[in-house]
């Protein structure tokens, strides 16, 4: 506290110091302004409203300015002052120019929205069928160890066959998996055989058989893992995927 | 703080008794007719005892025990510097002496010597020099394999290794390998999808089938250490393929191959001239076939007779002949390296056991019972031993079994593992 005194006289000082002592102008501001002085006299001049006089050499400007009184008689830079002027032009060619570009994108935006209205609409049919997929391609299952279609499976191979009638363009692959008792390799063939039954089936309701692949997966792919019946019988099943 | 240091205590306690309660799986090594042998402590220089400890004093002894022709004593021990004598009547036959000895180059320098305590007489002499990357349970491995050889007249199978297929995440499986104690995991392949049924040919050259194009085929090794490249279909769709098998030559590859009517047949391709040619007629389930060792057999699961039983054909497709009569389901059949016996597994209750069938006695034998099932069998190198999956301790594990099934042995304790395969070599 007791030196804190002296804390308010100093950021007094401090503060009106830096206000009362203006940062010295740089090279580049003092070129940009020297460049301006002689474009607005060069200007003036083809105009046909030179002037005699130095517009800066008032002299209070003189002195503090020294730069732009020179610059009005030896600064004559004829190719800086057409940069100038041709750069002014690009920027109007480049307003010009970005003016069309968004005409130009309203149209294309306009085109855009045609086409994704259009795969809108396709992609209405592909929803309607991969919904018409979803409801049709239900799992089946099968007995232990057996290949045989169930009575009960029937209706959902006959809802399969309704879809791939429905949609000629269609193509599945039928999977064939089987539960956890059994050897490996002894359940990828009976995978097969399911699928294979599957197909067979499906060939008797009309559906040619070259729409679909078949695949085995044995007992690599379970959905659930206890030992029990009601997870084996989920396990030995027939899935049909859009291919 | 006293209170802290005693909870913590007893955290650790319950721990490691957790961990002994997991481990212990040695159930009974009971047989007269094993050799008893005693070893003294590794005699040091420049080596480190904690390590000599445990990377060889103590894969050494576990090795020699699951020789299943050599018998550890373990008990009441005469002290290291006994003589001869003091040995014998604890009841060793053979007393094992080691040297380990470190060079200033960081090599390995093992010397083993065996003494016949009744004849006071050497009978096994032995010295090793290993780079200082060899690990020192492998010199472990060496050792136990040459002590058996001595023995036996047959090299152990101490320094083999054990190929098979294990679950990394839900629908993606990979092959994997580990040493014949469990150590040395690693990954051989990479194929991030179902990749299933290794087989190993006498050189080391794996085949295999993934699912990685989508529809299954067989890929594998060409030539030794080389790339893993598709040997099958080599054009177009190959319906269901699994169960590929090395002819014993290495030149010929025996897989299956289904077709969309759901049969699947044994086929043989020859590798060199690229063609296959199918061995059973086309109707039902032909799967899993195994070569004889001299490659002019192979044995088969079938259902051609309703359920599956396993058959034997000639390399042709003719003389074919049922092995199995009891039982609804017999599969995996595997014939043992010496070709006299097939191992098989048969299922009873909903689950399956070892069996193998002895070829000159035409009678099967029971290797594993309980309420756990026990499959896919394969035959150590040296026949003393099979591998197999069994999970009795939830999860499919790998275990090893001697043929009496006494003395079953866990092998990892990896989680979801399947299809073991076992080669000598590494």
């Amino acid at each position: 506290m007791r030196y804190g005194l002296y804390l308010v006289p100093a950021a007094i000082v401090l503060t009106l110091g830096s206000l009362a002592c203006k940062p010295p102008k740089t090279a580049e501001q003092i070129k940009a302004e020297t460049q301006a002085a002689f474009n607005e006299g060069y200007q003036a001049f083809k105009d046909g409203k030179g002037r005699e006089t130095n517009p800066y050499s008032v002299a209070k400007e003189a002195k503090e300015n020294p730069h732009k009184t020179t610059g009005w008689f030896d600064g004559w830079d004829k190719a800086k002052a057409d940069k100038a002027a041709a750069d002014q032009a690009a920027t109007e060619k480049a307003a010009a120019d970005a003016k069309a570009a968004a005409d130009a994108k309203d149209a294309a935006d306009k085109a855009a929205a045609e086409a994704a209205a259009r795969s809108a609409a396709e992609a209405e049919k592909a929803g309607a069928y991969k919904k018409a997929a979803e409801a049709a391609l239900k799992t089946i299952h099968f007995d232990y160890d057996k290949s045989d279609i169930k009575e009960a499976d029937r209706v959902s191979l006959q809802g399969i066959s309704d879809f791939m009638k429905a949609y000629p363009a269609g193509k599945l692959e039928i999977e064939g998996h089987c539960d956890e008792r059994g050897t490996n390799e002894y359940n990828l063939a009976l995978g097969n055989k399911r699928a294979a039954a599957a197909l067979a089936y499906l060939k008797t309701l009309g559906v040619d058989e070259a729409r679909f692949t078949t695949i085995s997966y044995g007992k690599e792919k379970p959905l659930c893992t206890e030992a029990k019946e009601g997870c084996w019988s989920q396990n030995r099943r027939g899935e049909f995927k859009l291919k | 703080m006293l209170r802290f240091l005693i909870r913590s205590f007893l955290c650790v306690l319950a721990a490691t008794g957790l961990c002994a309660q997991q481990t212990e799986v040695v159930l009974s090594a009971t047989s007269s007719a094993k050799l008893v042998l005693a070893m003294t402590s590794p005699k040091l220089s420049g080596v480190e005892a904690a390590a000599v400890g445990t990377e060889f004093t103590a894969v050494l002894k576990r090795d020699l025990d699951e020789t299943g022709v050599i018998a550890m004593l373990q008990e009441r021990l005469p002290a290291d510097e006994s003589p001869v004598k003091a040995w014998k009547e604890a009841g060793a036959q053979w007393l094992l002496n080691t040297r380990l000895s470190r060079a200033a180059n960081g090599d390995l320098k093992l010397e083993a010597t065996a003494l016949d305590t009744a004849a006071e007489k050497g009978v096994f002499t032995r010295t090793y020099n290993a780079n200082k990357i060899v690990p020192l349970r492998h010199l472990a491995h060496y050792l136990a394999d040459d002590l058996v050889g001595r023995l036996t007249g047959e090299k152990g199978v101490a320094s083999s290794r054990i190929v098979f297929v294990r679950q990394v995440s839900p629908g993606v499986k990979e092959i994997f390998q580990v040493d014949r104690d469990g150590a040395g995991l690693m990954q051989l392949t990479r194929h991030g999808s179902l990749t299933l049924s290794p087989t190993l040919a006498s050189d080391g050259r794996l085949a295999y089938v993934t699912y990685k194009g989508g529809a299954p085929e067989i890929w594998g090794q060409r030539r030794k250490d080389g790339p893993h490249e598709k040997i099958y279909p080599t054009s177009g769709a190959g319906g269901m393929l699994s169960s590929p098998s090395w002819s014993p030559d290495g030149k010929r590859l025996a897989f299956v191959q289904g077709d969309r009517r759901g049969n699947s047949d044994v086929m043989v391709l020859d590798l060199a001239a690229g063609r296959a040619r199918r061995l059973t007629d086309g109707t039902g389930i032909n799967t899993e076939p195994s070569w004889n060792p001299n490659g002019t057999q192979l044995a088969f699961t079938s259902d051609r007779e309703g359920g599956p039983q396993v058959f034997l054909m000639q390399d042709d497709g003719s003389n074919l002949r049922k092995l199995t009569s009891e039982g609804t389901y017999n599969a995996s059949p595997t014939w043992s390296p010496n070709g006299a016996m097939v191992a098989y597994v048969s299922r009873f209750e909903g689950k399956f056991d070892l069996f193998i069938y002895k070829l000159g006695e035409g009678k099967a034998y029971q290797i594993t019972t309980g309420v756990s099932t026990s499959e896919s069998p394969a035959w150590s190198p040296d026949e003393r031993r099979l591998v197999f999956t069994s999970n009795r301790f939830g999860s499919s594990q790998l275990f090893t079994t001697d043929l009496s099934g006494r003395q079953i042995v866990r092998l990892t304790e990896l989680a979801a593992c399947q299809s073991p395969r076992w080669l000598r070599g590494r």
